[in-house]
């Protein structure tokens, strides 16, 4: 038959899968599932607010615990707050990076994400730590939920495609 | 020697997308939260029985993390290799699933298929938002009428259907006559070669129940689709004089199945082309 190019394969080989996207434009409606990842991230932040407050209370006692020698403890935990207000703030852009349309903050948000739910995984499954409410139940489904948001496909697909013509 | 130069010509252009390393990455995400969605589920189910009275609010995130956000992303990991992704007379759902079938066929422009479905008493769905999700839900439980009601997305030729059609019966938003209908690609034929402007399923909802594959509440369709189809049928033939109509017999055969939400379909295979070319339509030029 004349129309034999038009044939194709059953099934699409494994390998389209990780094949560039053709160029698109992006719509105009943001997916919601970015929206709400770029919230729990937001949220991820606020959860390091209380982090700095638990710390600065809860310093005498931890100071005892810790053992500290040969250094001053007022400068390790201005280190310690210091690092932690650090890792506030580059969260808080890279949250409004990836709402903006970031992939590259996308990526990375979720390569971190995945990092801290394996560490989770390790911890339970090999040390048998317990996760629950009064734990990281918490803290955990915050970066479970994220991952899942920001891995969707419509948010995929929109931070992926061309900004839209002016 | 000409026929091999055609032969040469007519060959399928070389693929040239490339490999990239943010598909790999996506792909690789897609999947690992998929399974730490399942992990998290596990672990509020088994929190759920540790907190007395508190576990049965703990139960409830347990099933909404586990319908609507762990078992479609399961679906959509496993669909996307496992369900062919061409025509095969069967619609799908978000997840991938194998959704309603296609059970109707039409000729004719937008405006002709509006006129012939308003003339023959059906009425045009909302479209799915916030609002008009929220308000399904009430007025079912209400059971208050709602006869604009949204229906769920169906998926064809990669498409959520361009619109969408329902009779409320007896004023319970539990109940309705829906049918979706999708324009079919331009030059699209059907298998075996006849031409058609859209693609319809109709199917008939007739209680509101737990999905069996995702354990999402949802709409429970009536087995029998036949009778929904041939109802569509009916409906459009009475109320305009200038539709015809031709049925491709055995179009499918005839089978037993399930559709997206889990619920049992059988049908003859029949294919019934409404045909309103003939229809003066309001804003159409014809």
């Amino acid at each position: 038959m004349t129309n034999a190019p038009d044939k194709r394969y059953a099934t699409e080989p494994a390998v389209s899968l990780f094949e560039a996207d053709a160029p698109t434009a992006r719509p105009k409606q943001r997916p919601s599932a970015l929206t709400i990842g770029a919230l729990l991230s937001v949220l991820r932040a606020i959860g390091g607010v209380s982090v700095i407050v638990g710390l600065i209370t809860g310093w005498p006692q931890l100071q005892n615990e810790l053992e500290l020698e040969g250094v001053e403890p007022a400068t390790v935990l201005k280190v310690i707050v210091g690092l932690q207000v650090a890792w506030i703030v580059l969260l808080l852009i890279v949250s409004w990076l990836m709402w903006r349309g970031s992939n590259a903050a996308r990526l990375l948000v979720m390569s971190l994400t995945c990092v801290s739910i394996t560490a989770s995984a390790i911890s339970y499954f090999a040390s048998g730590a317990e996760i629950t409410v009064h734990t990281t139940l918490l803290t955990l489904a915050l970066d479970i939920l994220m991952l899942l948001a920001l891995s969707d496909r419509d948010v995929r697909a929109w931070t992926r495609a061309r900004k839209p013509l002016p | 020697m000409g026929d091999e130069h055609t032969a040469i010509e007519t060959r399928p252009p070389r693929r040239t997308r490339r490999i990239s390393v943010t598909a790999i990455l996506d792909e690789f995400f897609f999947v690992y939260a998929g399974l730490a969605a399942i992990w998290l589920a596990w672990l509020l189910l088994t929190e759920s029985f540790k907190l007395g009275w508190l576990g049965i609010a703990f139960f409830l995130v347990f099933w909404v993390m586990l319908a609507y956000l762990a078992l479609p992303r399961l679906h959509r990991i496993f669909t996307a290799i496992y369900v062919p992704d061409y025509f095969i007379g069967r619609t799908r759902t978000s997840d991938g699933l194998l959704g309603d079938p296609v059970n109707l066929a039409v000729r004719g422009s937008d405006a002709q298929l509006r006129e012939a479905m308003a003339r023959a008493g059906w009425t045009l769905a909302d479209p799915v938002t916030m609002g008009s999700a929220w308000k399904i839900v009430t007025s079912t439980i209400a059971r208050r009428s709602y006869d604009r009601a949204p229906v769920s997305p169906l998926l064809l030729f990669g498409r959520v259907q361009d619109m969408a059609y329902q009779q409320e019966v007896a004023g319970n938003p539990a109940k309705r006559h829906h049918v979706r209908f999708w324009r079919t690609p331009d030059d699209w034929l059907l298998p075996g070669g006849t031409r058609v402007d859209w693609l319809a399923a109709g199917t008939f909802d007739r209680a509101v129940g737990f999905s069996l594959f995702t354990l999402q509440i949802t709409h429970k369709i009536d087995a029998d689709i036949d009778v929904e189809r041939d109802h569509v049928v009916a409906t459009v033939m009475a109320a305009n004089d200038a539709a015809t109509v031709e049925t491709l017999v055995d179009f499918s055969a005839g089978y037993h199945s399930r559709n997206g939400g889990g619920d049992s379909i059988q049908t003859d295979g029949d294919l019934p082309i409404l045909d309103l070319r003939k229809l003066h339509a309001i804003g159409d030029g014809s």
